[in-house]
């Protein structure tokens, strides 16, 4: 494909408009309105003003020379072979920090030039081993390149000087290696870590001869504050950082460019391959979401895709007593589809369903909940987006009329103040943590609103942040007070409400919300927050000129969370900070796809886009479609089915790719409901917790064995591409399609660009949206149809989809879930950088060696008061269950609040949380459990149950694997 | 003796109808309830809450009762 630069598209973003992504341009873009024309020897090339010499010569074709630069690192000019010759100007200026000047003559070779570069070349390698043939970035790297470039023949000061050619090897970190040896000292890596991911954990020890690389001062990778997110590896024109699989693989030899399926930020990775071996997954510069910048998750943790864990044949089994029987997909899918039949004849159409994961695709998710409707005849269809951010689909739909974020995550570039609430960035969503970062170090004032002190209040150079720490399930009080001091001191932005909000809505919210009783100083009891604290959060939001809110889980696992969603749009509604970039309302999304499980209809209540089951037109469009009658009633919540399950009147379920066992909260409530199913139907790449009590195992495929879409959090469709043939030969789309099939319901897609276009077809704000747009676009932001043709960045810009926003009165009224003398604490839940979710995933790779188990941590004061030390055991108690973590004191959270994660399912966090839920969406209340912390000495009766079932089921799964090698070896013999 | 399943319905119908007291009387409070419930709730599930609030040992607050009223009137 032939990439023609325009130099309009410039932007400020680094990587943003690249005119081709696999092209190193060596400096950054520059934005400007003002162009300036040079000549880089002859070649005449037009650029924004402030762009370097280097940058603007690479886009007219010529590449100089050049190690210490790269396109998303700031120049730095200290290799000093980028050097040029600029007529009228003395000497030779690198061309990396010289910006263009209107009519300069660049000329790049020369006599002069060429024995320059070379007399620069000589000094790195004397002091570089000349083991090229057998480095591990053989065929792969700049320092060779640029020997080659500048015709390097001879090293004349020998190689028996001083030199650092002994320097030990850190192989500390589990994913890659680093060689002092081979370092040039370029920096490039030290820059990365601090401009790019914003850790700022490298820096250049020593001076001199004597300046060296260094994790902190002097420590090893793993005990330095690096978070491994690959940046550094990335920037390194050596081998001195090097991925530990190219050093055991090889280079690889061709590559996929696809999305990432951990968190929703959706970055796009090359995969790098050698045949259908992947050898490592490297960050995209063409990738919208991410600019070339990954974390520990999706740039190292792939290995759970080959992992020997993994379900290789479809199993049934009568009871989950009984051992696995591995069969034919055709024996699979009969077994499923006469049981689902069955059951239906025996206890009613409405007695199965089906749940989705948000970690499938958009295609796979489309069909499950076609499956569901049209197959089975019901809408007892869900999501586990009905955990996590259910409430952001009412909250955004009441107010702002779109159950979706309104900005891209570029926006936050152009936010002055950034306020965080109840999410994680750094630590759940770190790409994008970390271009807030920039942002933070370019001087945005940042406010976070969250019971514990999270990273991103650590940003170095990145400004005091204020941290409003309100106890666990006070949001709507904390929201109600902005709003309050915002409406009574004037900060509204009374044009943006008088032109674009329903007056009358607003008039009913101004006067609750400006009643004293929303006062930060009447709050402060409910939230304990000093009131000043809430006054000076809301001035600075209200008073900046973008204003951005960004939120996670935090505020939408609570009971009030679709109230503190409506909250949150009020408060930008009420500043209008809506409608423009730099500002919006930005719920961060947990996983890969919840933007896009929610938007293809998983929801019992709505079809795909939102569109209600009860409305006849819309039933209409999809009936003709889809040939048969769809029922007009929504069908079951999660939390329904379990009830509905346990009750004896739900009898199957068909889960594709989550782990409601080990997710859902209740733990032991969602067990006896899965025990109480005649059918459970598991599709998944591994044995989770669900399928320990399933009746048929059907192999799902990893994110690199098919081919689909993702949607993440900035409503970006971006392309999953294969880069290896599904584990047991069929992808999920297709699993869904069989059994559809085998129910009677024919499905007959061949690839999922066909279920895109019927996706399209009847989805008002995807009709834009096609396999071969996004070939062609890259990605694209929904809505997309003849009113956008190339998608919405930016939501909201002239008009709501209601019309006008909506302000919703948010009353705040106290959780039930209360601390008492038995229960003195509140327990919080989260997630942290180097797990994902239930960990079936990364607990199958090396990242578990950051984080081994789930820890409770608790405040010193409390551990103080309990005589807990750090590593003690402690027995957990709620109203609905124990279990037992060890200690980890901690002062990042507030006396009285503990919080732990839930990546380990022997953990058994879920135990003690409880059936509580937001009142609209049946979300569940993860974030506020009342328990109770002593040391104990072993572990909980669950968590010894769950040790022997588990044995059980593992042993009942390797039984039927050891039949079916016997049976293959005997078939050999 | 209700059932665990029903206890969840009341408990879920009264959060409802406590999240939107700022609606108004009771009529508008009932009707805003109801046609929440109307948009969310399974069909098995407003039956089994108009079966019970139509019972003889229902225990529903006047504000619930009114609105599972309102919910079975637009059902029929």
């Amino acid at each position: 494909m032939l990439h023609y630069y325009d130099p309009s598209t410039e932007t400020f973003e680094p990587g943003k408009s690249i005119p081709n992504p696999d092209q190193d341009y060596r400096t950054p873009a520059r934005l400007s309105e003002s162009l300036v024309s040079i000549s880089v020897d002859g070649r005449d090339i037009t650029v924004p003003e402030g762009t370097s010499v280097l940058r603007a010569a690479a886009l007219a074709g010529i590449n100089i020379p050049k190690l210490c630069a790269t396109d998303n690192l700031e120049a730095f000019g200290s290799c000093r072979l980028c050097a040029v010759e600029i007529k009228g100007r003395r000497g030779y200026p690198a061309s990396c920090t010289t910006p263009v000047a209107e009519g300069m003559e660049v000329t790049t070779q020369t006599g002069k030039l060429a024995k320059l570069r070379r007399n620069i070349m000589e000094l790195y390698i004397s002091d570089h081993p000349l083991d090229c043939l057998t480095c591990p970035a053989n065929g792969n790297c700049e320092l060779q390149d640029m020997a080659g470039a500048v015709g390097l023949r001879e090293v004349r000061y020998g190689f028996d000087g001083e030199n650092h050619l002994e320097a030990e090897t850190d192989s500390s970190n589990p994913y890659f290696s680093f060689d002092p040896s081979k370092c040039i000292v370029c920096s490039r890596c030290v820059r990365a870590c601090e401009e790019v991911q914003g850790t700022f954990a490298l820096t250049i020890d020593g001076r001199g001869f004597d300046s060296k690389v260094s994790p902190g001062q002097s420590e090893a990778f793993m005990d330095s504050e690096c978070v491994s997110c690959g940046a550094c590896v990335q920037a390194c024109p050596t081998s001195t950082l090097m991925e530990k699989s190219v050093i055991e693989a090889g280079q690889p030899e061709h590559s996929v460019v696809t999305t990432c399926a951990y968190c929703g930020v959706g970055c796009s990775f090359k995969a790098e391959m050698k045949g259908d071996q992947l050898v490592r997954m490297v960050p995209y510069k063409g990738g919208a979401a991410n600019h070339g910048h990954s974390c520990v998750k999706g740039r190292f943790a792939f290995g759970y895709a080959t992992h020997e864990d993994r379900i290789r044949e479809p199993m049934i089994r009568e009871s989950i007593d009984d051992p696995w029987q591995a069969v034919s997909w055709d024996r699979a899918l009969d077994f499923a589809a006469q049981k689902l039949r069955g059951i239906q004849a025996k206890y009613g159409r409405e007695s199965i369903g089906g749940i989705t994961s948000s970690r499938c695709t958009n295609e796979e998710t489309y069909l499950v909940q076609k499956l569901v409707r049209a197959a089975f005849g019901n809408n007892n269809t869900d999501t586990c987006a009905r955990v996590c951010h259910s409430p952001t689909g009412y909250g955004l739909k009441t107010t702002l009329g779109e159950s979706a974020g309104t900005q891209t995550f570029d926006s936050v570039m152009k936010a002055d103040t950034i306020m965080v609430i109840g999410a994680n960035p750094t630590d759940a969503h770190p790409v994008f943590g970390s271009l807030m970062r920039r942002r933070l170090r370019q001087g945005a004032k940042l406010v976070v609103i969250d019971p514990r002190r999270t990273d991103i209040l650590n940003t170095p150079h990145g400004g005091e942040g204020l941290h409003l720490p309100l106890r666990p399930g006070t949001n709507v009080a904390m929201v109600n007070a902005l709003a309050h001091v915002i409406v009574t001191e004037g900060l509204e932005d009374t044009d943006f409400i008088s032109n674009r909000c329903d007056l009358k809505a607003y008039q009913a919210w101004r006067s609750f919300i400006a009643e004293e009783r929303n006062s930060p100083e009447a709050m402060e009891e409910v939230t304990g927050v000093p009131a000043a604290k809430v006054r000076e959060a809301a001035r600075i939001y209200a008073g900046a000129d973008n204003g951005a809110i960004y939120y996670g889980l935090g505020v939408t696992e609570h009971s009030q969370g679709s109230t503190m969603v409506m909250g949150i749009a009020n408060l930008a509604l009420a500043t209008g900070n809506i409608g423009r970039e730099g500002g919006g309302v930005n719920p961060l999304r947990g996983q890969n796809n919840v933007q896009g499980s929610c938007d293809m209809g998983s929801f019992p209540h709505e079809l795909p886009g939102y569109q209600h089951v009860s409305d006849p037109a819309v039933r209409a469009r999809f009936q003709s479609v889809w040939g048969v009658e769809l029922d007009n009633e929504p069908g079951l919540r999660i939390p329904n089915m379990f009830d509905a399950a346990v009750a004896g009147t739900f009898k199957a379920l068909y889960v594709q790719g989550e782990d409601i066992a080990q997710s859902d909260p209740n733990t032991q409530h969602v067990e006896a409901a899965l025990k109480s199913l005649d059918c459970l139907i598991v599709q998944d790449i591994f044995l989770n917790e669900t399928a320990k009590y399933a009746h048929v195992l059907l192999p799902g495929s990893t994110f690199l064995e098919k081919n689909g879409t993702f949607t993440n959090a900035e409503r970006r469709i971006n392309r999953v591409r294969k880069v290896m043939e599904p584990i047991a030969g069929m992808e999920d789309w297709q699993v869904t399609m069989a059994l559809s099939n085998a129910l009677g319901y024919p499905m007959n897609y061949s690839h999922p660009s066909e279920i895109m276009d019927e996706i399209a077809q009847l989805t008002p704000t995807f009709t834009g949206v096609s396999y071969d747009k996004l070939e062609e676009q890259g990605s694209i932001q929904w809505p997309c149809n003849d009113e956008h043709p190339d998608g919405t960045p930016t939501m909201h810009r002239l008009d709501f989809p209601i019309g006008k926003g909506r302000f919703a009165v948010t009353e705040y009224l106290a959780t039930e879930e209360r601390t008492s003398r038995r229960f003195p604490l509140l327990l919080t839940t989260g997630r942290i950088l180097s797990q994902y979710n239930v960990g079936a995933q990364t607990r199958r790779t090396s990242n578990s060696d950051w984080h081994e188990e789930d820890l409770l941590e608790l405040h010193p004061s409390d551990a103080e008061l309990r005589g807990v030390k750090d590593g003690d055991w402690l027995g957990i108690s709620s109203r609905v269950g124990h279990t037992v973590l060890r200690a980890k004191i901690s002062t990042r959270m507030l006396p009285g609040v503990v919080y732990t994660t839930f990546h380990h399912p022997g953990s058994g966090a879920n135990v003690i949380t409880t059936d509580n839920s937001d009142w609209a969406t049946n979300c569940p209340e993860y974030k506020v459990t009342a328990v109770q912390v002593e040391k104990v000495t072993q572990p909980s009766d669950w968590q010894l149950n769950f040790v022997d079932f588990d044995k059980r089921q593992q042993a009942l799964l390797k039984s039927a694997m050891d039949k079916r090698e016997d049976s293959h070896a005997n078939a050999l013999k | 003796m209700k059932d665990q399943e029903l206890n969840n319905l009341i408990k879920m119908l009264d959060q409802i109808i406590a999240n939107n007291l700022h609606h108004g009387d009771d009529d508008k409070v009932a009707g805003v309830a109801a046609d929440h419930m109307r948009k969310f709730w399974a069909r098995s599930m407003k039956q089994q809450i108009v079966d019970y609030a139509n019972g003889p040992s229902s225990e529903l607050s006047a504000l619930a009762r009114l609105t599972v009223a309102r919910l079975q009137a637009e059902q029929e």
